[in-house]
């Protein structure tokens, strides 16, 4: 218990905010500006960020609105991670600083800038509209508001969690792929479309389903596992990607025409993990046959495309897997020899 | 600019319920929403603990005139009660409509949607999804304007109102993006701007920009605000940041402590201690605060509010969110330490006074939601009406707006319109002249509305308070935006909704001042009787000549009676 005689003093620190700038009227390239302030134990980013906006310079520019942890304007990168700033405490960033108390504040990757710390957020909304991450109900117009929907507990745990999602767009800041291709679906739009597809309630199951498995959609996922492990409010974004994918395999199967990403992801389970995720593979709604007559044979043209022997392979046993292992020891082999006959 | 048939200002609850509705009402209308942040980032999303409704699914002999009576009476029978049967007969069909176009709440059992128990309310009625209802609600909301087509400007700053001779002509707003400044004509305009509560600053709850734009700019235009000095406090605030810390604390057993270690509930509520009621806990611990029993520190004067006896486990598994808003907020771990609260602004009942179809006095403008005082509230919400409120009044706005707009002939709005407000922006910019700081005094305006237009109010304060508010006033057309910038000038938007909050704040402070009595929210330490001879009835401001006018209107009586509020 406090005591009437505890001296109300709070510990205090010198710290430097290393802020991106850029204002786009006057700037031909983005630079960096130092501001070094006071700060007591138990400030934010975010009230530091304000502080020198108000007191030392009020040019810089950010977006911040509830200051809560709810609303996801003031998604930035801190110390090299794209995170909340409002949620993100100065003392804690401390220890993550690459020069001593310098904590180096950017604005989120993979969108486009306006200035300062602010990206531009309409391409998000513009993937949302394309991938349809809404609900089309079910119940006819003239019977809204008359009755509800029945809905399990076990149904609403399918997508509870996602629905945690405040669009803050760190994970989009974080992806790998995105960085390469800017007209990738995103792992928060992935979030969605999963969301809404589990929804019993929802009536376009397929055609969103359709769309997500087109080019720029959901095969094109590396599994890097960045949007998972970046996301502000721990949503398990891998969990959505794969179901998608199992969804998309047991609902498409192999009529698919998208096989050749089917392969592609399968190869990129190996190149990045050394193992295969069984939750993005078919062998198990489609059997090891198929999987090894159909996809097998293009993941071994695509690695004679990119020369990169795949990693040994880690995988749980499973019927077949003996045969599976076999042909990948062969095909690694045969990309190893090219390589050699290359070099000379 | 081709004419719009509706401008909506405003992407909360309110905003986004009124642009559905309208499009339904009318497919063939032009409707805009411009909206100052990213719809999903309104301040609806916020609301954690739910939305009332007596579906009865939790407490079967719950019925809508119950859900009345309750409303009636915790508004401290200041609500006009014919908008109040409105609110509590359509509430049930609401939810349902956004359960039928995907809002997650949570279940019960029996696979319907859940309801708990909320403060004031007589059966458990409020529908909640988990801790994040206002959230979910908003982005069920959003994602349907998406598949609908709604036209959104987002990051658009309403500027003012377009008028001619009482004759509405559409708005002038900035492009935040561009700092352009772009007139939109409209036939008509719903304002759904949101609460006022952000004028008390660092001691409120709400989002930084829940400054009150709407009411600002409809008070300027001519249009009367409605009972404006009834402002809700919740009792625990963060001492830093204002933000909420549930009842869910104290529900779990949690202390309330002042410097000498007392817990000093025991002297206000011997009986319920910590769990009174939420007005009486704010005054208990804002009189420990004034007689000299907080704490004190750079940030204000504190308790605290202790949780470390309920120990590490139950924290963990029963509190996670209150645990984590401490930490985050106030770098505090509540299993180690205290966490310093105090009283914070959460609700404005006040707003652009409305008939029940969302109509102001100015022909071709609408309110609905927070910005609008219908009124549902009276003078103190219920927990869960508000979130209510913004959705059946949203929707209704919405209904009028679109039945109504091709009642009225757009006219233009000049170039000459245009080019004064920039004039005026750029004015803010030039260093002669203008020196003060925005941040300063904004600060101070939280500070003399905290310490006199706060909890407790006595016309000697009160008369204090105005005076400052003058006085803020004549400092602020000394005020200088730093930024000269044009993209994204976060700089100028926050002078203009500082000056929309000081406009604002004298409708608060003169009303409070006026009303001499205690009402709900409102507390008179000088006149603690409420007054039902003099003062049953609304309060109306308006500005004449630069400075607030009062006049008043009567409250629609008609199903109960006065009584004595007492829980
Ligand atoms: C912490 C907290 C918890 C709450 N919990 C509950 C609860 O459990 N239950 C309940 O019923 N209520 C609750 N409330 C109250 C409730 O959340 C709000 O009253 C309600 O969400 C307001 O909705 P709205 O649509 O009127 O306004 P908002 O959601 O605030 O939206 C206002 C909109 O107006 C726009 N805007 C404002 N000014 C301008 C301008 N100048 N130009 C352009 N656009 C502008 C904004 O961009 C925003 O889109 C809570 C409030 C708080 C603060
Ligand atoms: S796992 Fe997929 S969606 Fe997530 S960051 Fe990596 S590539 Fe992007
Ligand atoms: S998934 Fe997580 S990180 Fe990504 S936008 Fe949503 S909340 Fe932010
Ligand atoms: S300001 Fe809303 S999430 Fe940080």
């Amino acid at each position: 218990m406090t005591g009437a005689t505890e001296l109300h003093t709070e510990e205090k620190r010198e710290i430097t905010l290393r802020v991106h700038r850029f204002n786009p009227q006057v700037d031909s390239k983005p630079y960096f500006d130092d501001y070094t302030i006071q700060v007591e134990k138990g400030i934010t980013v975010l009230r530091s960020l304000n502080y020198i906006k108000e007191h030392v310079d009020a040019s810089v520019s950010f977006r911040a609105f509830c200051q809560a942890g709810i609303c996801g304007s003031c998604g930035m990168r801190i110390n090299g991670i794209s995170k909340l700033a409002c949620t993100t405490q100065v003392w804690d960033e401390l220890s993550k600083c690459k020069e001593p108390g310098v904590i180096k504040i950017e604005p989120l990757r993979n969108m486009p800038l306006i200035k300062d710390l602010i990206v531009d957020m309409d391409p998000l909304v513009d993937k949302m509209k394309h991938y349809s991450n809404w609900i089309v109900s079910s119940m006819p117009e003239p019977e809204m508001g008359q009755k509800e929907f029945l809905v399990s507990e076990e149904e609403f745990q399918k997508y509870e969690k996602a629905t945690d999602c405040i669009l803050c767009a760190s994970c989009v800041s974080e992806c790998t792929i995105l960085r390469a291709h800017k007209e990738y679906v995103s792992p928060a739009v992935l979030l969605k479309s999963y969301r809404m597809n589990v929804d019993s309630r929802d009536a376009i199951h397929d055609t969103r389903l359709g769309e997500l498995v087109k080019d720029h959609g959901v095969w094109d996922c590396t599994h890097c596992y960045r949007c998972q492990e970046t996301c502000v409010k721990h949503i398990p974004i891998m969990e959505a990607i794969h179901g998608i994918r199992e969804d998309a395999i047991e609902v498409r199967g192999a009529k698919d025409t998208s096989g050749a990403k089917h392969a592609e992801a399968f190869m990129e389970d190996i190149e990045k993990k050394g193992k295969l995720v069984e939750a993005t593979l078919p062998i198990r709604t489609n059997g090891m046959a198929w999987t090894l007559q159909n996809l097998l044979p293009m993941a071994m043209k695509m690695i004679m495309k990119r020369r990169t022997p795949p990693p040994p392979l880690l995988v749980k046993p499973i019927k077949g897997i003996k045969k599976f292992r076999e042909m990948f020891r062969e095909m690694t082999e045969h990309v190893k020899a090219e390589q050699k006959s290359h070099k000379k | 600019m081709k004419p719009f048939d509706i401008v909506i200002v405003g992407g909360g609850g309110a905003g986004l319920y009124a642009a559905m509705e309208a499009m339904k009402t009318n497919p063939s209308l032009n409707i805009a929403v411009l909206s100052k942040v990213y719809p999903n980032r309104s301040h609806t999303s916020a609301a954690q603990g739910g939305a009332n409704a007596a579906l009865a699914n939790k407490a079967k002999d719950d019925t809508v005139e119950l859900h009345i009576f309750d409303t009636i009476k915790g508004s401290d029978y200041l609500a006009d009660q014919d908008a109040v049967d409105i609110l509590c007969s359509e509430a049930p069909k609401i939810i349902r409509e956004l359960d039928n176009i995907g809002t997650p709440w949570s279940r019960l059992d029996d696979n319907t949607i859940a309801q708990r128990p909320f403060g004031g309310a007589g059966r458990p009625r409020c529908c909640y999804c988990a801790d994040k209802t206002g959230h979910t609600i908003l982005q069920t909301l959003y994602e349907q304007c998406l598949k609908k087509g709604v036209f959104f400007f987002n990051e658009y700053f309403v500027l003012n109102l377009s008028v001619n001779d009482s004759r509405m002509k559409g708005l002038v707003a900035m492009n935040i993006k561009t700092g352009k400044i772009e007139a939109f004509p409209a036939r008509t305009v719903v304002f759904a701007t949101g609460g006022y509560a952000k004028m008390y600053w660092n001691r409120s709850s709400n989002a930084a920009g829940n400054t009150g734009d709407g009411q600002a700019i409809a008070y300027r235009a001519g249009i009367p605000l409605k009972d404006m000095e009834f402002v809700q406090f919740h009792p625990t605030g963060l001492r830093k940041s204002g933000l909420l810390v549930t009842e869910g604390a104290r529900g779990e057993g949690g202390y309330l402590v002042n410097m000498d270690g007392e817990r000093f509930m025991s002297r206000y509520a011997p009986e319920k201690m910590e769990l009174g009621p939420r007005d009486l806990v704010a005054r208990s611990i804002e009189t420990e605060i004034l007689q000299g029993r907080g704490f004190d520190s750079p940030a204000g004067k504190y308790v605290h509010l202790d949780l470390t006896h309920l120990g590490a486990d139950l924290i963990k598994s029963r509190l996670p969110q209150i645990r984590e808003m401490s930490m985050y907020f106030e770098g505090v771990d509540p299993i180690e330490e205290p966490i310093p609260v105090r009283p914070t602004a959460h609700y404005s009942m006040g707003g652009i006074d409305t008939d029940n179809d969302g109509r102001t006095v100015m022909d071709g403008v609408y309110a609905a939601g927070e910005c609008a005082c219908v009124s549902v509230h009276g003078a103190n919400r219920l927990g869960g009406n508000s979130l209510l409120d913004i959705l059946v009044f949203g929707r209704i706005a919405g209904r009028t707006a679109a039945e109504e707009a091709r009642k009225f002939e757009p006219a233009p709005i000049t170039a000459d319109e245009i080019s004064q407000t920039e004039a005026m922006l750029r004015s803010y910019m030039r260093p002669s002249g203008h020196f003060e700081r925005y941040g300063t005094l904004r600060e101070e305006l939280g500070q003399t509305l905290g310490m006199n237009v706060g909890i407790f109010r006595e016309a000697s304060k009160i008369r204090k308070g105005v005076q400052d508010l003058k006085d803020l006033q004549e400092r602020f057309t000394h005020v200088r935006v730093f930024d000269t910038g044009d993209v994204y000038n976060t700089n100028l938007l926050q002078v203009l909704e500082l000056k929309n909050m000081l406009d604002l704040a004298e409708t608060v402070a003169e009303g409070a001042l006026a009303r001499e009595e205690s009402r709900g929210s409102h507390t008179r330490t000088d006149f603690p009787q409420r007054d039902d001879g003099k003062w049953h009835k609304h309060t109306l401001a308006t500005l004449e000549g630069g400075s607030v006018k009062l006049g008043e209107k009567p409250v629609t009586m008609g199903r109960y009676e006065l009584q004595e509020r007492t829980y």
